[in-house]
């Protein structure tokens, strides 16, 4: 293989890396939309909190340590934390979405925009607001094997994200497909008033979306995390989720997944070919150029549902 | 007409009912019962308040006034979770389908309440939600098998005819093997032949299955086909109540119907 072409898929690789890494950001949020139409500003706060309480429960002077006087094993801390994203979706329930049930979606955004606020304030309090590197034991450096068999340079932690990404989403394909509760997620997503008349609690439901989606931002935190270490920039992640969630469509699974990878593949790739003509940074912008593009021609994504007003 | 196998026990009965929204009047003071096994019809001109009153049975409408008695527990409302995990079913006026999902799958969602293994235990563990999820599956099947819709099994309800739609709605009613199932409108839209499926469909369940069945129609044939019992509404109010034969011949059934000045 020449040189050129060798470079070229090198930079698609990392680009699939950080569009899996905005592909689970917006699964979170597609999660959460469809089940409630909400759309959770919080998402990538969530990533952040999830990240610092899986440090924490792991670090010497963290929480547990202070509490029990020992640190938690990385699967230990992995399911403690899950724990914390199931109990933080159990009160935002409780203390939040319950009491604004009825209320428009702009109202239910901006308490979502409040929650964000709350909650970087208490990782803050709780886990203190310094980096944090975060190491579960993923194996750093260049793969071996890539560059001998391939002659290709690719990051050992970017061949796990992806691996751990596409286990997750086949796992909740799983769920939603073939079980009673992904079912009635799936029809609560669908018809409120029709999932209430079989018996389906909505209350129930929503405490299942928010643990999921705290549970897929967990696994996005982790990577993040483990890549340049767990700090508050973390939650701005959710910022390039939005352009995803455009092109993807707001209520498709598949579309936060596609909508990922085309942003990290198409924003390295004009990083990498056209930035030097432009001085560079096109990083920084080129998801909000592609999404501003979609908005003027296909509107409602590329996976979203057509929006067509029946009559 | 079927008289044979309506007991005289009582399984629901409002009570002086009344609902407004705003303004507007939907129900006043309202009151009549639902015999265990029978076919009780609801009819009126539109905007009567029959869809009204099937939301306040299962809970989706709270009243102002009056109460519920159902199973012999009275309260002043229902709540919908309540209403379908004590066997209420229903179906909607503007069908209310999961669209994006199969016909299987709908049906399945009527399931709902039957299917009892604990939430976060399914969570964790895939095995036992697979397999209830089987032997759910199979009482789905009968229903499919009942109805006729094998064809349509796997097909997103969203692509289906109308009529098929008002059947599989029904399926994923009586999927919940419901002790009161309530209909609103299961034959409007629909042509002769579907109407006779459907008809045909109603008295089996009733007959079979002995479910006990509130009903509200606007075809005055099927109406007086079908049902033990109707009650008549008209501008929220309760203008007849008993046999199909005593409705008909009630002179302000007939006005109502006729569009009569209202004093
Ligand atoms: N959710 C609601 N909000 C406001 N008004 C309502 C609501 N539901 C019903 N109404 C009003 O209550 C009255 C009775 O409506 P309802 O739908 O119960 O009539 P209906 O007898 O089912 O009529 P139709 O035969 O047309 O279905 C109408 O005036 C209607 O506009
Ligand atoms: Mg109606």
């Amino acid at each position: 293989m020449g040189s050129e072409l060798m470079f070229f898929f090198e930079t698609v690789i990392s680009g699939v890396m950080a569009g899996v890494m905005y592909a689970l950001v917006a699964l979170g949020f597609v999660l959460i939309f469809k089940a409630s139409g909400i759309f959770n500003f919080a998402q990538g706060v969530m990533c952040l909190f999830a990240a610092l309480a899986l440090y924490d429960f792991m670090a010497p002077g963290g929480w547990i340590d202070r509490l029990f006087g020992i640190t938690l094993p990385v699967w230990l801390a992995i399911v403690a934390t899950i724990g914390v994203m199931i109990v933080v979706a159990w009160l935002i329930e409780r203390l939040v979405l319950q009491h604004l049930v009825q209320q428009d979606p702009i109202i239910l955004f901006m308490a979502t925009l409040g929650l964000a606020y709350v909650l970087e304030g208490l990782g803050d309090i709780l886990f203190g607001s310094d980096v944090k590197p975060l190491d579960l034991g993923i194996p750093q450096g260049a793969s071996d094997w890539a560059l001998d068999t391939l002659g290709l340079y690719v990051e050992k932690l970017e061949v796990v994200a992806a691996i751990t990404g596409a286990v997750l989403v086949t796992v909740l394909a799983i769920f939603f497909q073939r079980t009673r509760i992904g079912r009635a997620l799936r029809a609560v997503a669908d018809d409120h008033q029709a999932a209430l008349s079989v018996g389906i609690s909505l209350r129930t439901i929503w405490v299942i979306v928010w643990s999921v989606s705290g549970i897929v931002a967990l696994v996005a935190g982790i990577m993040w995390g483990s890549k340049s270490g767990v700090q508050f920039s973390l939650s701005l992640i959710a910022l390039k989720a939005l352009p995803v969630l455009i092109l993807g469509g707001f209520t498709s699974v598949p579309g936060a997944i596609v909508g990922g990878l085309i942003i990290g593949v198409g924003e390295k790739l004009a990083e990498v070919y056209f930035g030097p003509y432009v001085g560079g940074a096109i990083e920084n912008w080129f998801a909000y150029m592609l999404a501003l593009a979609f908005l003027l021609f296909r509107p409602q994504g590329l996976f979203g549902e057509r929006i067509i007003e029946r009559v | 007409m079927n008289q044979e196998h309506t007991g005289n026990d009582v399984l629901l009965e409002v009570h002086n009912i009344s609902l407004s929204f705003g303004g507007v009047t939907a129900i006043e003071d309202v009151s009549f019962d639902i015999r265990t096994g029978e076919i009780r019809a609801i009819i009126g001109p539109n905007g009567a308040g029959k869809s009204s009153m099937l939301n306040v049975i299962n809970g989706f409408y709270h009243p102002q006034q009056g109460s519920i008695t159902y199973k012999g527990e009275t309260r002043p409302q229902m709540k919908p979770h309540h209403a379908a995990s004590h066997g209420i079913a229903r179906t909607f006026q503007n069908i209310a389908l999961f669209k994006g999902m199969s016909t299987l799958d709908n049906i399945m969602t009527g399931r709902n309440t039957v299917m009892t293994k604990n939430i976060i235990w399914q969570a964790l563990y895939f095995g036992p939600a697979l397999k209830e999820e089987r032997e759910h599956r199979e009482f789905v099947e009968h229903i499919i098998d009942f109805l006729e819709i094998q064809a349509i099994r796997k097909t997103p309800v969203g692509r289906l005819p109308y009529g098929m739609q008002k059947r599989v709605e029904l399926g994923r009613a009586l999927a919940a093997e419901p002790d009161l199932l309530l209909l609103d409108e299961p034959m409007a839209g629909m042509n002769v032949e579907e109407k006779e499926d459907m008809c045909r469909f109603v008295l089996d369940v009733n007959e079979e299955f002995g479910t006990t069945i509130a009903l509200i129609e606007h075809d005055m044939g099927v109406v007086m086909d079908i049902s033990d019992r109707v009650v008549v509404l008209d501008y929220g109010k309760k203008i007849a109540d008993g046999t199909p034969d005593e409705v008909r011949a009630n002179q302000d059934v007939v006005d109502a119907y006729l569009g009569v000045s209202h004093g």
